[in-house]
């Protein structure tokens, strides 16, 4: 980092500030986007053999250049605008899909001082932008002047309305246990061991917080916005070539979003599993690294592939149902504990 | 369309519209339509539109001798097909007078359990796909190969075996063919937890199939529905053991039956039919070693067979219902009529468009699949 600073020294000062930050935003970026497109192939190969098959296995060794192929594939194919569609809002929502996906990533911390933007109102923007991405999928709905699009966008409009309260509520338990709003000191606020992460104190809140997360992202089983058994593609339905690209690559940037999220809230990002553990905890493998952040995250996604995998989908008025009486009183209960907890310095978490 | 040509569609002030599932839609069976309108998404009428994959069977046949119809026939019903050359040949042997050989039946039996595990476990896949999940459908495909390969190694076809002909079978089993069955047998019911596990002990489809698409026992008998579907409704009507053909009298199995007349009931019900398949094929395998003597019974040169005059009704259970030939001879070498009582055609026309009216969007395509519906079979 520091090389780079001095190879930029002799810029003025603010475009020095500036190409640093575009570069650790490229930094960010490139490697996200390659993880999304290595997250298809990874759904695609890891439900291929929950269910018997084999998975792609044509392009490339066991099919790695896939994800490459559909990519090309995409972009080269045309971009048909249906009659009667909006045509600036039904080139504007894929946009409105995929940039707050990809902005949520700027106070997202990977390894100690390794943030893109140290913010200490980091899980208020989280919050605001993870709720941006459904005016894409509404607006899409809209402009494809299509009934099945329309459908799946009303779906996903009350859909994340009744999701995106018990949400709240989860990430305001974090934010109670942690006392920060910062990601990087929420984190650090669970240091100790595995036992101080707050998966444990704050377990009916992880567990809401990433069904919560399955259902903001519309994934299955709470795909109604797609739902291709009635609405045969729901909101996207009309898109082909780039823009349905762009729909595909957001919904998977919210998936490792959302992925990261839990990992980052609940089980403490970057620390180590081992540490607080005598002989383990010294070495390398106690201290604290980016790749446990990656770990955590992979098994996060895992969740993501196996729910699909093996859960039907939820009718809509399950969804509401479990939305509004399940898990709003669940987190409403454990946020009263949750305070319980820390006004009464209960050990070890807030002692 | 070109732009210039396209209307925007007027909608009636009623808040009210259409959408079209099928004849290319991802949540209807085969190539078949339902119209269905909408208020919000509550389904207030629908109508089914088949016809996609009329071949016109029934007239074919009167164009053809006795014997080549046996080729016709399974194309009838492509998941089940082994009723469609039973039952006819049942109709021909009747119509001639034809004695079939006793080996021959134990055969047939054999080949049409098996043909109805494979479609009862085609049907399971195909209901859980219809509410996104789609492994149970792998899973079953799976599976069912294993019973196309039987049928593969027996008859040379796995889908169309063209296997039983009037008299008997074309084939005897090959050497080790019934401890091929008895494995496959063993691989199946195996597995029976794996898919309790993933779909019929699974919360969230069992809430999804409680109370969707019910049909009382009047409406099923009123409607003619039969086969599972009325099973499910709490009558145990079931020709095999009424009105049984071949040697199912010497079979023991039992009836399973549901009480509600759900979407739910209808898949339990199959659930258990396939627990008895199963039943009955280990008896089969057990059974058929003693029986020796020939597999086909003769018939006159088949090129030049005239049936005497007269008309017959024979019918099976397939794994849809009741299935039923209704031949005419005016004793020439070919039928004068055929009439196919596809079981299908009873439940997938008028039955579906009534259980699908007033249910949710999302519940029209577990109907149609928890019915069983076989388009082919309708439009036949």
């Amino acid at each position: 980092m520091e090389m780079i600073q001095a190879a930029l020294g002799w810029l003025p000062m603010w475009l020095q500030v500036l190409m640093m930050i575009v570069l650790k935003i490229v930094v960010i970026l490139i490697p996200l986007m390659l993880s999304v497109a290595y997250l298809t192939y990874a759904e695609r190969k890891v439900i291929g053999y929950i269910q018997v098959r084999i998975g792609p296995n044509r392009v490339g060794p066991i099919g790695l250049l896939q994800p490459i192929a559909d990519a090309v594939k995409l972009i080269f194919k045309e971009i048909i605008v249906p009659a009667g569609s909006d045509k600036l809002l039904f080139l504007l929502a894929p946009i409105l899909a995929m940039a707050p996906a990809l902005a949520a990533w700027a106070v997202v911390p990977f390894q100690p001082g390794m943030v893109l933007a140290d913010v200490n109102a980091g899980l208020l923007y989280i919050l605001a932008l993870t709720s941006m991405g459904v005016y894409g999928i509404i607006i899409a709905g809209w402009a494809s002047n299509s009934k099945y699009a329309f459908i799946g966008a009303i779906r996903s409009a009350a859909q994340v309305v009744s999701y995106e309260i018990a949400m709240g509520f989860a990430l305001v338990g974090v934010l109670v246990a942690a006392g920060s709003l910062n990601l990087g000191q929420i984190v650090l606020a669970q240091s100790g061991s595995i036992l101080h992460w707050f998966w444990l104190p704050l377990l009916p809140l992880m567990v809401v917080y990433f069904i919560s997360g399955v259902a903001e992202t519309n994934r299955a089983p709470f795909d109604l916005a797609e739902g291709e058994s009635e609405i045969v593609a729901g909101f996207h339905v009309e898109y082909s070539g780039t823009p349905f690209a762009v729909f595909f690559l957001a919904e998977y940037a919210n998936m490792i979003l959302i992925a990261t999220l839990s990992a980052v809230l609940f089980l403490g990002g970057w620390l180590s599993p081992f540490q607080g553990i005598p002989g383990l905890a010294e070495g390398a493998l106690g201290a604290p690294s980016m790749l446990w952040l990656f770990i955590k995250v992979a098994f996060f996604l895992f969740l993501f592939l196996w729910f699909r995998a093996t859960f039907p989908r939820y009718r809509y008025d399950q969804v509401m149902r479990l939305g509004w009486k399940v898990f709003i009183p669940i987190t409403i209960v454990w946020l009263l504990v949750v305070a319980g907890m820390v006004v009464g310095e209960l050990p070890p978490w807030f002692a | 369309m070109r732009p210039e040509n396209y209307q925007a569609v007027s909608h009636p002030p009623s808040h009210e519209y259409e959408v079209f599932f099928g004849p290319n839609h991802p949540g209807i069976e085969g190539n078949y339509a339902l119209k269905v309108r909408l208020h919000g998404d509550e389904v207030t009428a629908a109508r089914a539109d088949g016809g996609y994959l009329h071949r016109g069977f029934e007239k074919l046949m009167e164009g053809r001798l006795w014997i080549q119809n046996i080729a016709l026939v399974p194309r009838i019903c492509v998941p089940d097909p082994v009723p469609m050359e039973v039952c006819y040949s049942l109709a021909i042997e009747a119509l001639g007078g034809l004695e079939v050989p006793e080996r021959a039946q134990w055969i047939r039996v054999m080949q049409l359990e098996l043909s109805r595990i494979a479609a009862h476990l085609f049907t399971f896949g195909g209901n859980a796909a219809t509410t996104g999940m789609y492994t149970p459908m792998f899973w079953g495909i799976a599976d069912r190969d294993l019973i196309l390969d039987l049928f593969e190694e027996l008859s040379g076809g796995r889908v169309y075996h063209i296997y039983n002909i009037p008299g008997g079978v074309r084939r005897d089993l090959p050497e080790g063919y019934l401890k091929r069955v008895s494995d496959t047998l063993d691989y199946i019911e195996s597995r029976l937890p794996d898919y309790d596990n993933l779909m019929f002990t699974n919360q969230v489809f069992v809430r999804r199939a409680t109370g969707v698409g019910i049909m009382t026992q009047e409406q099923a008998l009123d409607w003619g529905v039969t086969g599972p579907n009325l099973r499910a409704t709490g009558l145990p009507f079931d020709v095999r053991r009424d009105d049984p053909y071949l040697i199912y009298d010497q079979l023991e199995f039992d009836v399973p039956v549901e009480e509600a007349g759900d979407a739910w009931a209808r898949t339990l019900v199959r659930r258990a039919e396939l627990k008895q398949s199963l039943r009955i094929l280990r008896q089969v395998v057990a059974r058929l070693p003693e029986i020796d003597g020939p597999i086909r019974a003769p018939i006159p040169n088949p090129l030049a067979w005239n049936l005497p005059l007269g008309d017959v009704y024979t019918r099976v259970e397939s794994s849809k219902g009741e299935l039923a030939y209704y031949v005419v001879s005016n004793g020439g070498d070919k039928p004068w009529r055929v009439h196919v009582r596809g079981p299908s055609a009873m439940h997938a026309v008028q039955v579906l468009e009534h259980l699908v009216t007033g249910a949710r969007i999302e519940d029209v395509a577990q109907i149609m699949f928890s019915l069983d519906a076989c388009p082919p079979e309708v439009d036949r």
